[in-house]
């Protein structure tokens, strides 16, 4: 019996570490362009049902149904991003770029062990790299190809000035030459909450067609017309320290507390032990 | 079983009805940062009473061996207590900001019963409805509303809630606004708070306990919803910890009565009955 108490305060504490994780997570990632916050929040976890005296004279008065509920403890209920929109950091770097609507992500390609995966981002500092023939790739900062409507953005080396446009549109100038290579392939992802954060500040879809959604429905296209984008600025993470910082106090607090109910556990069962 | 054993088991269930009330504590504490938990309060109650009566004889004078039974009244005694019910103190919990768009607190208003309490209306796996405080809702792969578990939240009509995109709004009034479209919450209002019994996952369940649920735009209770917050536990900790020590201290003082108890009894089972 004195295990439940065990269990309860074992249970809520592993739940109040992970919280602890993600409050440092968030913390370390404060500075980092396009970083989403993560919230954990707890959940109760089922209760016992047990029967007691079910004497009526004994049940006058009683206010609740018979019988007493025990709980055993706490769980993270859910950790989800907080897809808000970060602060604009201008930068006045041609190749950086802000997303400005809720939900809309860069499209990238990830090498994942020679077999090519596209995932999301929100950070919208590009480079370029030199690939072969003289030519270059844009890419992002771990040297992910970044995606247009016609796939990976590849031009010729020797430019003089590179530019992208509120819509997102890559101009490259070669002496007086303009050139648009390619638009940016900005997709809306409407139900943010499916995406799963792989580090390196990139999100992937899990299989949608094995969880039978409908993969149109969930990334859609955006209106290439429309100014989705401010370049020469970049989205700060929308992490609050100071928010963090009380999660991180409370959690911390609640820490202390339930271990106190474990040594306070672990006195009565050495009370019940020295009975004899 | 003589008057000595009765005490001691007295002193038996002392200890085992601190110890639910430790276990009680202890969820609590557990539960201090788990969002629309109610914390709950232990009643202990008396075993029921016993009436005790003295049992004798006296011989009478005569030749033949007569004796009379007499009998005298002792008075009620009762033989230890029990945790009767545990009642869920379902009273406002603290406000707390997440700035999620699925984050839902239900503000309490005036209720026209005593015990009335405002609930969001859920679906279970097995299709009953439960009730929930714990707004922190999500935006399934399908577009629906559901809880963190993954039961559908239902509107006024019992329907789960289909969220097209993510511009997610929800008024005061309690309509979720899906770009002009609104969609009616549905909140059930319990008339008396606490007929519910706890299920466990933060889920409240009425038809144990017979709790008369009506829905609660026909009832003239007042209530407000919060977008963006979610309702804190009611666990009070400074209360948890003195009832922790208090119920700690309730515990030793029980078992050094059985101590003593044991002692009474080796001293009679060794010492008086010794023979030399």
């Amino acid at each position: 019996m004195t295990i439940r108490m065990m269990t309860q305060a074992q249970a809520a504490m592993n739940a109040l570490q992970q919280k602890l994780d993600s409050v440092g997570h968030n913390l370390a990632n404060s500075n980092t362009h396009g970083y989403k916050t993560r919230n954990v929040e707890f959940q109760s976890l089922l209760k016992q049902h047990i029967d007691n005296l079910t004497d009526p004279a004994n049940n006058e008065g009683r206010q609740t149904p018979l019988g007493i509920r025990v709980g055993t403890g706490a769980r993270v209920g859910s950790t989800n991003s907080h897809f808000g929109i970060g602060s604009m950091q201008t930068t006045d770097r041609p190749l950086d770029t802000m997303l400005l609507e809720e939900n809309h992500f860069y499209q990238i390609q990830v090498d994942n062990n020679g077999i090519l995966e596209t995932q999301y981002t929100r950070a919208g500092n590009f480079y370029v790299t030199p690939i072969a023939n003289g030519n270059v790739r844009l890419v992002t900062s771990d040297g992910n190809a970044v995606l247009s409507s016609n796939g990976v953005i590849e031009f010729a080396d020797g430019f003089d000035q590179i530019d992208i446009n509120e819509r997102g549109e890559l101009l490259v100038t070669y002496g007086d030459r303009t050139v648009n290579i390619g638009q940016l392939d900005i997709v809306e992802i409407t139900r943010p909450g499916l995406l799963q954060a792989v580090g390196e500040n990139n999100f992937r879809l899990p299989n949608l067609g094995e969880l039978g959604f409908d993969q149109n429905e969930i990334v859609r296209t955006t209106d290439g017309n429309l100014n989705l984008v401010q370049n020469k600025a970049l989205e700060m993470s929308n992490v609050q320290i100071q928010d963090e910082i009380v999660e991180m106090l409370n959690a911390q607090r609640a820490y202390q507390l339930n271990a106190r109910s474990i040594s306070t556990a672990d006195q009565m069962q050495g009370l019940v032990n020295q009975l004899r | 079983m003589t008057p000595l054993f009765r005490g001691f088991y007295t002193a038996a269930s002392g200890m085992i009805s601190q110890q639910r009330r430790q276990e009680m504590i202890t969820n609590n504490i557990a539960n201090a940062n788990t969002p629309g938990y109610k914390a709950d309060q232990v009643s202990l109650r008396s075993f029921p009473e016993l009436l005790i009566q003295q049992m004798a004889s006296h011989r009478l004078p005569v030749k033949e061996n007569v004796s009379q039974r007499k009998t005298h009244l002792v008075g009620p005694l009762n033989t230890g207590v029990y945790a009767q019910e545990l009642t869920p103190n379902f009273s406002q919990g603290t406000l707390r900001e997440t700035r999620l768009p699925t984050d839902l607190a239900i503000v309490d208003g005036d209720y026209p019963d005593e015990n009335g309490g405002v609930f969001f209306t859920v679906q279970a796996e097995t299709g009953e409805i439960r009730y929930t405080r714990n707004g922190n809702f999500q935006i399934d792969g399908e577009g629906y509303l559901t809880t963190n578990e993954g039961l559908y939240v239902l509107d006024q009509n019992g329907e789960r809630i289909f969220t097209d995109d993510s511009n997610f709004h929800v008024t005061e009034e309690g309509y979720i606004d899906l770009n002009g479209t609104l969609i009616p919450l549905g909140f059930t209002y319990i008339t008396n708070t606490n007929n519910l019994t706890k299920e466990g996952t933060d889920l409240f369940e009425a038809e144990r306990g017979n709790a008369e649920a009506i829905d609660a735009a026909n009832s003239e209770a007042l209530f407000q919803v919060k977008q963006g917050f979610l309702e804190g536990s009611t666990v009070d900790p400074a209360q948890s910890m003195v009832d922790m020590i208090q119920a700690y201290r309730n515990f030793e003082m029980n078992q050094r009565v059985l101590k003593e108890f044991d002692e009474t009894i080796g001293k009679t089972v060794n010492e008086v009955g010794r023979l030399r």
